[in-house]
């Protein structure tokens, strides 16, 4: 991926966990954009995916060309995810987000979900904890 | 196989929900550190009584996991298709036979039912029988662990509870975080 990002790129990040925050995504709201506003009402800077599971109305997941892979249901269940929240330096968080979902009839897709384009279906659960990189405290 | 699309006017779909939409979307709640056990689904048992009795042991009922890989005996699972009743947009399908099975990842979510006792909601992506991989809500009471423990990374959850509550916009029960009772 080309970037035209100007920060220091740091390879290894020493750190601890902190906080735990548990979320219910209500229906209708993206996922990823969730996750973010999760991070946002709760304070977390950055952030590790510790477990997260529910329904998306239709899934778009990244492809490799630039597209996407829309899975329709509703509803697609996220039945595998892993992910991470960053925080730039103002301030706002962007989740990276990667799964594994599951359509109507338990067939399986993967790849990166879109920002904006996952919409819950009946409830997402997802579990933060909370990463404090060394050098910065908590906001 | 689902479409890949290139390009394209095209917008993420909403749904209309049964019942009355409500002004909070994100529920969340924290607790000021996690508490972290490595737990071992024991061969034989179900998925529910594997996770559920060692922890309530240790006092932990509600909690998010992450089932590593691992062989199940059997194991069920549904799928989420739209609810014919009209009751609610999705509703579960009856459990799909998955036989003998290997579950590649999955998360499982420990709380408390209307009723007070320990509830399992898992999803994961699993190897059925037939070589074909699969992905859905896993069955806990009718998926029974293989010959070998199954590691479970658990992160427990403090300060506050998790419980299934009666949800009016969806018309269904779902987990949500509570203060402790």
């Amino acid at each position: 991926m080309s970037t035209t990002e100007t920060t220091r790129v740091v390879i290894t990040e020493s750190g601890r966990m902190g906080r735990v925050a548990y979320a219910r995504i209500a229906p209708n709201e993206d996922l990823v954009q969730g996750v973010e506003k999760m991070c946002l009402a709760e304070g977390f800077r950055n952030a590790f995916v510790r477990g997260g599971l529910g329904s998306l109305v239709d899934a778009s997941l990244g492809t490799r060309d630039g597209g996407y892979q829309q899975v329709s249901g509703p509803a697609v269940e996220v039945v595998s995810i892993a992910g991470e929240v960053r925080s730039g330096a103002d301030g706002v968080p962007v989740a990276s987000l990667a799964g594994i979902v599951a359509d109507t009839d338990g067939n399986v897709y993967g790849g990166p979900f879109l920002a904006g384009w996952n919409p819950v279906c009946m409830t997402f659960e997802v579990t933060l904890e909370e990463w404090i990189p060394d050098g910065e405290e908590p906001a | 196989m689902s479409p890949t699309l290139q390009s394209g006017y095209h917008r993420p779909r909403m749904l209309r929900h049964v019942g009355r939409f409500s002004p909070v979307r994100i529920q969340s709640m924290h607790y000021q550190s996690g508490r972290h056990i490595r737990l071992l689904l024991q061969p034989g048992r179900s998925l529910y009584d594997a996770l559920v009795r060692p922890l309530q042991a240790i006092g932990v009922t509600s909690a998010s996991t992450t089932i590593l890989g691992g062989h199940f005996d059997h194991l069920e699972y549904c799928v989420a298709p739209p609810d014919p009743s009209g009751k609610a947009v999705i509703a579960y399908s009856s459990p799909i036979d998955a036989g003998a099975s290997f579950m590649v990842f999955g998360n499982a979510t420990l709380g408390k039912d209307m009723e007070g006792r320990p509830l399992v909601h898992c999803h994961a992506s699993v190897r059925v029988e037939d070589g074909s991989v699969k992905g859905g809500h896993i069955v806990p009471q009718a998926s029974i662990i293989g010959a070998t423990p199954i590691s479970v990374l658990v992160t427990a959850l403090e300060g506050f509870e998790l419980r299934q509550a009666f949800d009016d916009e969806t018309n269904i029960p779902l987990l949500k975080p509570f203060k402790e009772s």
